[in-house]
């Protein structure tokens, strides 16, 4: 039985259609990424997975319990972290702090948290900024904190959302080296990621979503090389270069 | 604006927190020298505040007997209005009723059916309580501003209810009768001093609630739903409940000032502890104080209390006028503070220290 | 109960919403803006009528004549208080924003009442006077004219808003912020003209109400908090929302005093609890 499977998962909002039938597992060794342009449905499903927004059909199976309807708090303690594309840190709390709120979920009390917190912070390398408030951190930072509070809730599956947008190219390998680390952990990986060199070489297997549907499935080299695959994105870089503004 | 005091990590600092504005002031590397120094400062501390009374006592200064009893009776009920508001972050312009409801209970029971108020305290803070929990569940699906002007509409709604509600006085509110001065029956008629301390002890207890609530689950949990309640539901903060734990609680310690009030002035009435200009000044001493800050609402009490009532005494000695110039100056103050120092006396007061 | 009596009711319910929706637009206005709610916003109706009762009684000038005078005063206020407090506090947290308004009313209205104190006034000899009958239907001429220049002044926004090319420019910096600010709008000045014409909107209606109303420091209170349940009711933003809920509450409020005079606020604050409940958003929100 996989870890996480989603069956036919729809999310309509009034007559957009934003995940049409999306159906994905993720077994409980693997990094799964999710890739797709903009616009593909991808945090929406992320959305629909972690109970922040409730699909309209389909169903989420979490080691074989269907877990739609029920609240994000609920789901997180089945299980599932995830992370925000749109980084949510808590500003006027300290990095330790940030952590510790995920640490309790699985703690006693928060002598045991913090306990708890500071192995995290030790681990995503972010132990020298602890007593730092969350509005002080740099992007970079603020997307390892949440990476950080994720673990702390000690998931079964963690959901990344972009944590590589907006890094730069030094941040974005110790990026890669934190999540490989977690998966040494045990702990299963779906990610989101738009740009598809960062998801290839870490992923086991990439799910391709185009206009909320997946378009296919499969292990980063077929997938890379997969016309459609290319022709979407293709598309996409296209719009992409109409849509800039001219040079100036 | 937020502090943390765990004395169990003085090893790490951050390199230069002089010059980062976002580290937090580096008070733990003082180690013991600085917990000495506080302690000494808590032992002055508790010494005036047990001791002052005494003196004013002694050389028959009423007055400034009743502007302690007010500060305590204020500092009370900001810190209550802090644990909602200042810690969890759901602005209440409401709580009013909850004082009301306090000061209600308590002063029915004992007209009625002559159980003691200190009986009735309890079952006040229960009234409160259940009362908290029905306007909490409902209104917490409002988010920010929507939340504090729902309050609003609850707290007139409930005024209006008590003025027209014949049972309970209506408009007129009731008269305690006069019983004789005795513990049991928390009436003292030859001194204020009694009343002094009993508002002292509340106060501690609000202060200590306030005390364990920022150390325990609760605090982070309830900083966490102010900072992002999204966030907060994904790493398994069950929100309405905690918000509801924080509403309970200050609930509660504002039924329990509500008690002290009506056995301390002898007249209750819905103009004068269920109006939304009480809830304002609830807040304004919080605000004013410092939010989600310990030391805050007694900041905001020690300031703005004896600001209205040195005030008021000073106009009615000089003949009156507009009686309204302490609200002037708390109005001034409140902008001034908001506009240069949104975190209030305590961060005004922290940034001195800081420099020292 | 008499036909009569109730379409008296409706009557008047409609009149008095017509002028809850023009106090009540200025505060969307500036809330679709900038999302900050002016609590300072009674106090600003107080100023106008306070205006207009020393502007009659010193200078003899009639209540319909201050309303281009207040309209003005507080145009001036409104930038005012952006500029010196407001545009201090655009990234504060919501708290200070919320205190520095609330102070500022707070500081208003006890400044009023020092100066000029507590009692009751009355604007004397007014022109407009008696009432109007109209096939039985008797309303109060300051009433009817109040709520007509009242849609005028709301119409004359509406169409400023949606027609001109500043009120475009208004829209889209509350729409939003960063791409307007793209498009060279600078978002301080639509702020700073937000504040303006909301106070002005106040400033009218307060002119307005002083024709027919007593004038005390208190009496913005009511009327700001009506005007927060419109806003919240319409849908914060919204400026048909504000109309809509303006004259729903005006029609709760007359009628709901025709039944249960002592609580006829009650009805209004229940109708906004149950709405906000069922619909957080608002009638016309947006989110």
């Amino acid at each position: 039985m996989p870890l996480l499977e989603v069956r036919d998962l729809t999310m309509r909002f009034g007559g957009l259609v934003a995940n049409d039938s999306v159906s994905l597992h993720v077994d409980a060794d693997e990094i799964v990424g999710l890739i797709g342009p903009n616009g593909a449905g991808k945090t929406t499903l992320f959305s629909c997975i972690s109970g922040t927004l409730r699909a309209t059909n389909g169903q989420v199976l979490l080691e074989g319990q269907d877990v739609v309807g029920q609240t994000p708090e609920e789901i997180c303690w089945r299980g599932i972290a995830r992370t925000f594309q749109i980084v949510r840190t808590f500003r006027e709390m300290t990095v330790l702090e940030n952590v510790m709120v995920g640490a309790l979920l699985r703690a006693s009390g928060t002598s045991q948290a913090r306990v708890d917190a500071e192995e995290v912070l030790e681990l995503t390398g972010l132990a020298h900024k602890r007593h730092v408030l969350g509005a002080g951190l740099t992007i970079a930072e603020r997307k390892r904190v949440e990476l950080a509070r994720a673990l702390a809730t000690r998931p079964k599956l963690l959901m990344l959302d972009e944590v590589m947008a907006g890094l730069n190219p030094r941040e974005r390998q110790e990026a890669i080296d934190l999540v490989r680390t977690a998966h040494a952990r045990g702990i299963a990986i779906l990610m989101v990621e738009h740009v598809m060199e960062v998801i290839m070489p870490i992923s086991d297997r990439v799910v391709v979503l185009t206009n909320g549907r997946k378009l296919l499935e499969g292990r980063p080299e077929a997938v890379s090389r997969n016309e459609e695959v290319i022709k979407a994105y293709l598309g996409e870089r296209y719009r992409a270069v109409i849509a800039e503004p001219p040079a100036c | 604006m937020t502090t943390v005091d765990q004395p169990s990590d003085s090893t790490s600092m951050p390199a230069g927190p002089g010059l980062d504005p976002t580290a937090l002031p580096p008070e733990r590397s003082r180690g013991r020298a600085a917990s000495a120094s506080r302690l000494a400062v808590g032992a002055i501390a508790a010494l005036v505040l047990l001791g002052l009374p005494l003196v004013l006592e002694a050389q028959r200064l009423v007055h400034p007997l009743h502007i302690l009893i007010m500060i305590c009776l204020y500092a009370t009920l900001a810190q209550a209005w802090n644990i909602l508001g200042g810690y969890a972050g759901q602005i209440s312009l409401g709580n009013a009723v909850f004082f009301g409801v306090g000061a209600y209970t308590s002063t029915l029971l004992m007209t009625r059916i002559g159980l003691s108020p200190w009986l009735g305290i309890l079952v006040g803070m229960f009234v409160a309580v259940l009362v908290s929990l029905a306007i909490g569940y409902p209104c917490f699906r409002l988010g920010g501003h929507y939340f504090a002007i729902a309050t609003i509409a609850v707290g007139e709604i409930v005024q209006t209810l008590f003025i027209n509600w014949r049972e309970v006085g209506g408009a007129s509110g009731i008269h305690l009768p006069l019983l004789p001065e005795a513990f049991v029956n928390f009436q003292f008629h030859s001194s204020k001093l009694p009343y002094y301390y009993i508002a002292l002890a509340m106060a501690a207890i609000a202060f200590g609630c306030a005390f364990l609530v920022e150390r325990s689950r609760l605090g982070y949990y309830f900083r966490a739903i102010k900072g992002d309640p999204l966030a907060a539901r994904s790493l398994g903060v069950k929100i309405t409940r905690y918000k509801l734990y924080a509403i309970a609680i200050s609930a509660a310690l504002t039924a329990m000032a509500g008690t002290l009030y009506a056995q301390y002035i002898l007249v209750i009435d819905p103009e004068s502890v269920l109006p939304l200009s009480l809830s304002v000044l609830i807040c304004l001493v919080a605000v004013l104080g410092g939010i989600g800050s310990i030391w805050g609402p007694l900041l905001g009490a020690l300031v703005l209390i004896p600001l209205s009532e040195g005030t008021r005494v000073y106009l009615a000695q000089s003949g009156g006028g507009g009686r309204a110039i302490d609200l002037m100056v708390y109005g001034a103050l409140i902008v001034l503070v908001a506009v240069f120092q949104p975190g209030g006396l305590v961060a005004i007061s922290r940034r001195f220290r800081g420099r020292g | 109960m008499p036909t009569e009596v109730l379409l008296q009711a409706v009557a008047s319910g409609l009149l008095m919403g017509c002028v809850y929706a023009l106090i009540a637009v200025g505060l969307s206005l500036i809330f679709g803006l900038m999302e900050i709610v002016n609590f300072a916003h009674g106090e600003f109706l107080m100023l106008a009528m306070f205006t207009t009762f020393w502007l009659a009684l010193l200078f003899g000038i009639d209540p319909l004549l201050s309303v281009p005078i207040c309209a003005a005063l507080l145009f001036v206020l409104g930038v005012l208080v952006y500029k010196g407090i407001i545009s201090r506090i655009l990234s504060a947290p919501m708290l200070a924003q919320i205190f520095a308004t609330f102070g500022l009313g707070v500081f208003l209205r006890s400044a009023a009442q020092f100066f000029w104190s507590a009692d009751y006034r009355v604007v004397p000899n007014h022109v407009v006077e008696g009432r109007l009958n109209l096939g039985g239907l008797f309303l109060g001429w300051p009433q009817v004219v109040a709520s007509i220049a009242a849609l005028l002044a709301f119409g004359t926004l509406y169409l400023f808003v949606t027609r001109t090319e500043v009120g475009l420019a208004i829209q889209a910096t509350s729409e939003d912020r960063e791409a307007a600010a793209l498009m060279g709008i600078s978002s301080d000045r639509m702020f700073m003209l937000g504040w303006g014409i909301g106070s002005l909107c106040v400033g009218i209606a307060g002119a307005l109400l002083a024709n027919f109303l007593p004038i005390f420091p208190d009496v913005g209170f009511l009327f700001a908090l009506l005007a927060y349940i419109a806003v919240a009711l319409g849908g914060f933003g919204s400026i048909v929302g504000a109309l809509v809920a303006g004259v729903i509450i005006g029609l709760v409020e007359a009628i709901g005093g025709l039944f249960w005079p002592s609580f006829k606020y009650v009805a209004v604050f229940v109708l906004y609890l149950m709405v906000v409940l069922v619909r957080p958003q608002g009638l016309f929100g947006r989110y």
